[in-house]
């Protein structure tokens, strides 16, 4: 049994663009190689651009590499064995505005295999887990943002994966929601499950992360424990500014 | 059974999703309307006031259900790219070939639905009127639906490489026309020679014959649509899925 989680192994990713008369070529992320260890709360940080989110896709199979070998527990992430183990929250997610949190929930849980008293259960757990209770009778056109990304993180939750993927999952929230996910992804994180969440805010994921990886321009830049940038002046937010500048 | 479990997962949520939006509503309005209209046509043909009702009727049945039906196709997988909540799906383990298949079924079941409602009416409205069942009137509906099945199938391959959800309707408005005319290429192919006539030929393997499902126009003395029909029409949308799932497996997200 593999202790990573997710390795990727020289990995890059080139997005091409038809044009009229020529393709256009743009190398989001070139020569990546990395780990994420079971268990373990990974930040990945980044400016606009820096291939944070093409990295999210590609390990959720949502992209394809074009050179290099991705890994999600020994898979490849396209395999159902892998999928079955991740569960991802995309940043915004979207779902339709007529439908109550428990419906769009039954849905990805029947998507995630589930089924009778078992996905009843897990739909329940996830709403419990994320305080959507209060909010499980509303439409989620009557939703906030940070109930949608309430919501967001309990389709991910449903089926008990061993591996969080999270893209952005603070963006725009208030800080008393920003609160309680933290709260949430570190009770998860408690229970033995990997976190692998991207984020703009350096603070947030100073807070959660064990180890943080900085890219830079589709490259990596830096990876940096947690022992390291306590001890460092400045804290995280040096080590990274002095990487992407 | 894993995957007729996902496949109607995936087809149950299409349809609630087609028949919730507000153009299932204003389409069903608009057919109400229509076939309503179809009274005063029938009026004004006097002794032919049951043939032009049922004729006008099943016409405009099958217009409306058409133009539902493309528009529902060609939007419905770039609107899940658009939201990303095709992320949400291809993240967990469910097949792409599953995905299209149920989200074909879904359309074909909202267009199966919104063709029953209106035939509903349709009769009912000939029953106002003081006529009973038209003959033919279960084929001409199957008829419909055949057509539906080709046409919506040819929409989902054509909206996973078209740039718009417009351009998709427009082509598969196009071929549905030019299906209604297979006969006629026929014979134009026949009467020419060269490069028009093989330009014709092609044309006839590259476009459905949709005047196969014509049950009205063909049935003569028996009420009936050919086994070839049924045939040519599992070819179409076996052909169509295939071609879509050839694109959907190689495309990112």
């Amino acid at each position: 049994m593999s202790t990573n989680a997710v390795s990727f192994t020289g990995v890059e990713k080139t997005y091409r663009r038809p044009g009229l008369l020529r393709a256009a070529y743009n190398t989001a992320v070139k020569d990546l190689s990395f780990e994420i260890r079971a268990g373990e709360v990974t930040g990945l940080l980044g400016l606009n651009g820096a291939g944070k989110t093409t990295i999210m896709k590609l390990l959720t199979g949502l992209l394809f590499p074009t050179a290099g070998r991705v890994r999600v527990f020994g898979h490849a992430p396209s395999e159902g064995a892998a999928k079955g183990k991740v569960g991802f929250l995309p940043e915004l997610p979207y779902f339709p505005p007529q439908v109550k949190p428990g419906e769009a929930l039954s849905y990805y849980g029947r998507l995630s295999g589930l089924s009778g008293a078992g996905l009843a259960l897990a739909v329940r757990e996830a709403i419990e887990r994320t305080g959507l209770e209060p909010h499980a009778g509303k439409r989620v056109s009557e939703f906030s943002k940070g109930m949608l990304q309430r919501l967001g993180l309990a389709q991910a939750l449903l089926h008990r994966p061993e591996l969080l993927v999270l893209d952005e999952p603070v963006s725009g929230l208030d800080p008393l929601a920003i609160h309680d996910i933290r709260g949430l992804l570190a009770g998860l994180n408690a229970e033995g499950r990997t976190v692998f969440l991207s984020s703009h805010s350096i603070s947030e994921v100073e807070k959660l992360a064990d180890r943080v990886l900085i890219m830079v321009k589709g490259r990596l830049a830096a990876t940096v424990d947690r022992a390291r940038w306590e001890a460092a002046p400045g804290g995280l937010e040096a080590i990274f500014v002095e990487a992407v500048r | 059974m894993r995957i007729l479990r996902l496949t109607w997962a995936v087809a149950v949520n299409s349809f609630s999703e087609s028949v919730r939006h507000r153009f299932f509503t204003l389409f069903s309005v608009f057919a109400f309307t229509a076939i309503y209209a179809s009274v005063l046509a029938g009026v004004m043909a006097v002794d032919q006031e049951a043939r032009v009702l049922t004729d006008f009727g099943l016409a405009l049945m099958e217009l409306t259900a058409l133009a539902f039906a493309i528009f529902n196709a060609a939007s419905v997988l770039p609107k899940e790219a658009e939201t990303k909540t095709i992320y949400l799906v291809f993240s967990r383990p469910v097949p792409r070939g599953v995905y299209l298949a149920g989200k074909l079924a879904g359309s074909l079941l909202t267009s199966a639905l919104m063709l029953a409602v209106m035939g509903a009416m349709h009769l009912l409205l000939l029953k106002v009127r003081g006529f009973g069942v038209p003959p033919c009137y279960g084929w001409a509906l199957a008829g419909s639906m055949l057509k539906l099945c080709v046409i919506t199938s040819f929409a989902f391959f054509v909206s996973l490489f078209s740039t718009s959800a417009v351009s998709t309707m427009v082509i598969s408005g196009v071929v549905w026309t030019a299906g209604h005319f297979a006969s006629e290429t026929r014979f134009l192919a026949d009467q020419s020679a060269g490069v028009k006539s093989a330009g014709l030929k092609a044309a006839m393997w590259l476009i459905p014959n949709l005047q196969l499902f014509n049950a009205r126009d063909l049935s003569g003395a028996a009420c009936s649509i050919a086994p070839p029909a049924f045939l040519s029409a599992a070819a179409w949308v076996g052909g169509s899925y295939l071609a879509a799932l050839w694109l959907i497996s190689k495309k990112e997200f």
